[in-house]
């Protein structure tokens, strides 16, 4: 991830000490990568986009620590880590992506200090969240956001409140293990987020009814391929003809290979990883990863071109690609890769049948 | 107790002696009342229909314009009533014009005065009437669904006039009355052609003169989905209008005697059934998701298409019909949205589409033996008859169609450009039960919205 040349091109994020520097070291950095990835959209042009956007969300953290410093508050009482959830945590943003954030602090020693800490740290995170909105980023519409008290706890806090989750698997609960399940750490300390993971997966070990509550919380999402292999598009207003790609092909693929990572104690939270550990422990074949690797990324590319709409003044993607853009040539891989996406879709269902018995 | 009642009898007895003196009735008296009954309980069945188009077509348009919508149905229902006793029977079934004349136009009974009653066995010509009359405002109320939500009440009424009086009958005349289609041996049991594919055309006409509604297609040509405020109201219509087809195919064979209005119920049944299962799974595989619009348009395109048909086919091919319109009313909703015809209640393709569909298919499926008893016409293709009932189906179709396009069109440019055809676009926004009648069929849920009015 942090290869040298990447370093080098964000050098002028990594020394910004303001947010209009930031801002505009975006606007810029993006409308580079958009002429790159109009002409030839490439897999290191998404890689380097994710690269920009760590630079760029690590250096706002940067800033809002000498915020709080300069306001008496000081500096970080103990070690923390500031959590990327969804597309962020997945290295699958795109250039509209929303904040999906969280934020987990060391335990403290005694009520006072903890209760110090629970007030720097949302400070701190209230500060980042308002910093990222300031260069461009919409906070997430779901309250999955470090600035939520609930989002931004102590590693003991989180613990429980992980196996809280685990305890009661309700729909909302559920869903909130998913989203954890796609966490990383990108500034601070990364050992707090790997022990959280590791309490993780070792509720999940505990409770293996779970992954079956995991997959009917996904399905909804169906791969929008008909029976005779055509296109699912809107069929109404503004978006008419245009292809949903982000809920009916790129999430469906997400969630299934989330959840066969996750059965196979894989720890990685970006897609095309996962895909490539299943492959290393022989639980994808050969074919089937190159085909999911293909049509994975082929998505990620496609999700680069789906329109962008304003909304609260904020840039936010649809996740639809127009129809203009759905040409001939895009056609016939687009639905090959709806298959596959499809065939994946199906083979988690069964497996999961198989294990449990179905209903 | 006993004595009590045995007395009351007795008196009863002497008030109305022919309940016990008369005669019997004749076999023939009484084959005249059972047929008559049966023709009777079928016109009231077809005018109950009446009762499914305002469910349709109110279920399946916005709220602002239910109380409209629903209304305009019962004053158009009257005054279809008043034009065909006066003109439209006499044009249809009239008996008085020569040879040659009768051929394109009936001329006699206008201002229709049945006799009181029957001595000669055959089937009373006032129970005639009022069936045939129904099937004559089902047709005109077909021909709404293109008017929907933007015409002026007043083009109802005149639309109504020239419709009821002329349009439908001559069409009717053609077919059913002795006029020329009818000597070619066009087969057309109880009105796929007559009545649905008249009315549909009449609903063409409308919807190509008035425009799509506002909102319906956007400047780039792509569609929006303007969706109707009760989906059960539209499910429950269609029950209404499937049962109400029971007097409508089975009531045309105007007599009982021989037991075939019940072969001819028993086809309507498969064909309906076979019209809605087919819409259900087609819009499933093609679109990802079963709808419901679709499934309620297939079993009445099911309706349409086997109500020509119903006397001269198999059950087989009965079911086969149904599934064809199940899937062609589908595939034909999606065509006339592309061509951006506004097409609110999908009259175009359930009663056109199906219309046309049913018809053609006597020319495939119908039997020699059952051509033969109904009397009408010869075997199809499939059934060894060759090409000729086909070519006789489609001519039908052709000129039943045309005629009653180049009509309707005439009558509604005229309008258009007399009085104007189409609500302005305030009273279109705010609604016909507004600016048409003064108050919402809905007026809670409308004026809690004070003046913002959507789309």
């Amino acid at each position: 991830m942090h290869n040298p040349i990447g370093e080098k091109r964000w050098l002028d994020i990594a020394c910004a000490d303001n947010l209009d520097q930031l801002k505009s070291a975006r606007e810029r950095e993006q409308r580079l990568l958009e002429d790159e990835l109009a002409s030839s959209p490439s897999d290191e042009a998404i890689v380097t986009l994710n690269e920009l956007h760590d630079a760029l969300i690590a250096r706002v953290l940067m800033l809002a620590e000498n915020d709080l410093a300069r306001s008496g508050l000081g500096a970080p009482p103990v070690p923390y880590a500031y959590m990327l959830y969804g597309s962020g945590g997945r290295f699958e943003q795109t250039m509209h992506s929303d904040q999906d954030s969280g934020l987990v602090y060391a335990d403290a020693t005694n009520e006072a200090e903890e209760e110090r800490n629970r007030i720097y740290f949302l400070k701190l995170a209230e500060t980042a969240v308002e910093h990222l909105i300031a260069i461009g980023y919409p906070p997430c519409e779901g309250n999955v956001i470090a600035s939520n008290p609930a989002w931004c706890m102590s590693l003991t806090e989180w613990a429980a409140r992980i196996a809280s989750w685990f305890a009661e698997p309700s729909w909302e609960n559920v869903r909130y293990l998913l989203i954890a399940a796609d966490g990383r750490a990108i500034w601070g300390d990364a050992s707090l987020a790997d022990r959280l993971r590791s309490r993780y997966f070792g509720d999940l070990l505990g409770h293996p009814v779970i992954e079956r509550r995991m997959l009917e919380n996904t399905l909804r999402h169906k791969v929008l391929v008909g029976v005779f292999g055509q296109l699912l598009t809107e069929r109404y207003g503004e978006n008419a003809g245009s292809l949903d790609i982000k809920y009916g092909a790129y999430i469906p693929m997400v969630n299934a290979f989330r959840l066969l990572a996750m059965r196979a104690g894989i720890r990685e939270t970006s897609t095309l990883r996962r895909i490539d550990a299943l492959r290393e422990e022989n639980l994808l074949d050969e074919e089937e990863s190159v085909e999911a690797k293909e049509a994975f990324s082929l998505f990620l590319k496609l999700r680069l071109f789906t329109s962008v709409a304003v909304e609260d003044g904020y840039l936010v993607g649809t996740g639809k690609l127009p129809a203009n853009k759905l040409t001939k040539e895009m056609i016939a891989p687009l639905k090959k890769a709806l298959k596959t996406g499809n065939k994946i879709q199906r083979k988690v269902q069964k497996e999961l049948q198989y294990r449990f018995g179905g209903r | 107790m006993l004595k009590k009642s045995l007395v009351s009898l007795g008196a009863l007895l002497m008030l109305f002696p022919t309940v016990a003196f008369a005669e019997d009735p004749s076999p023939s008296q009484l084959n005249m009342g059972l047929d008559a009954l049966w023709v009777m309980l079928a016109a009231i069945l077809v005018l109950l229909m009446q009762g499914g188009f305002i469910l349709l077509e109110a279920g399946s348009t916005r709220m602002k314009n239910a109380g409209h919508v629903a209304g305009k149905t019962i004053f158009t229902v009257g005054l279809a009533s008043l034009v065909y006793w006066a003109v439209g029977y006499g044009i249809a079934f009239g008996g008085d014009a020569s040879e040659a004349l009768n051929k394109f136009i009936g001329i006699g009974n206008f201002f229709f005065s049945p006799a009181n009653g029957v001595t000669d066995g055959s089937l009373p010509e006032s129970v005639f009437f009022v069936f045939q009359l129904a099937f004559a405002a089902v047709s005109l109320s077909i021909a709404w669904g293109g008017f929907a939500e933007r015409a002026k009440l007043s083009s109802y009424l005149i639309f109504t006039l020239f419709f009821v009086s002329v349009i439908y009958p001559v069409v009717a005349h053609w077919i059913w009355g002795g006029g020329w289609l009818a000597e070619d041996g066009a087969q057309d049991f109880a009105g796929s052609t007559v009545v649905h594919l008249t009315g549909a055309i009449g609903a063409l006409a409308a919807t190509i003169l008035l425009k799509p509604r506002i909102g319906r297609f956007n400047k780039d040509g792509s569609a929006n989905e303007i969706l109707g405020h009760n989906q059960v109201f539209t499910a429950l219509s269609v029950l209404i209008l499937w049962v109400g087809w029971f007097g409508f195919n089975a009531g045309s064979t105007v007599a009982i005697g021989d037991g075939f209005f019940g072969f001819v119920a028993f086809n309507t049944q498969l064909g309906a059934a076979a019209g809605a299962v087919a819409a259900l799974l087609i819009s499933w595989l093609v679109n990802g998701k079963a709808d419901i619009t679709a499934t309620l348009n297939g079993a009445l395109a099911g309706l349409v298409a086997i109500t020509a048909s119903c006397a001269f086919v198999d059950p087989w091919a009965a079911v086969v019909i149904g599934l064809v319109a199940g899937v062609l009313v589908f595939f034909s909703a999606k065509f006339f949205e592309k061509m951006k015809i506004d097409d609110p209640i999908y009259a175009l393709s359930v009663h056109g589409a199906a219309g046309i569909w049913g018809t053609l298919a006597n020319g495939l499926f119908a039997t020699e033996e059952l051509s033969a008893k109904v009397g009408v016409g010869q075997a199809g293709l499939f059934a060894g008859g060759g090409w000729k009932q086909l070519w006789v189906q489609f001519e039908s179709v052709v000129v039943a169609g045309g005629f009653a396009f180049v009509a309707c069109f005439v009558v509604l440019w005229v309008v258009k450009q007399v009085i104007g055809f189409r609500v302005t676009e305030e009273q279109e926004i705010i609604g016909l039960d507004l600016s048409e009648h003064g108050n919402y069929g809905y007026p809670e849920q409308l004026k809690k919205a004070g003046n913002t009015t959507s789309v």
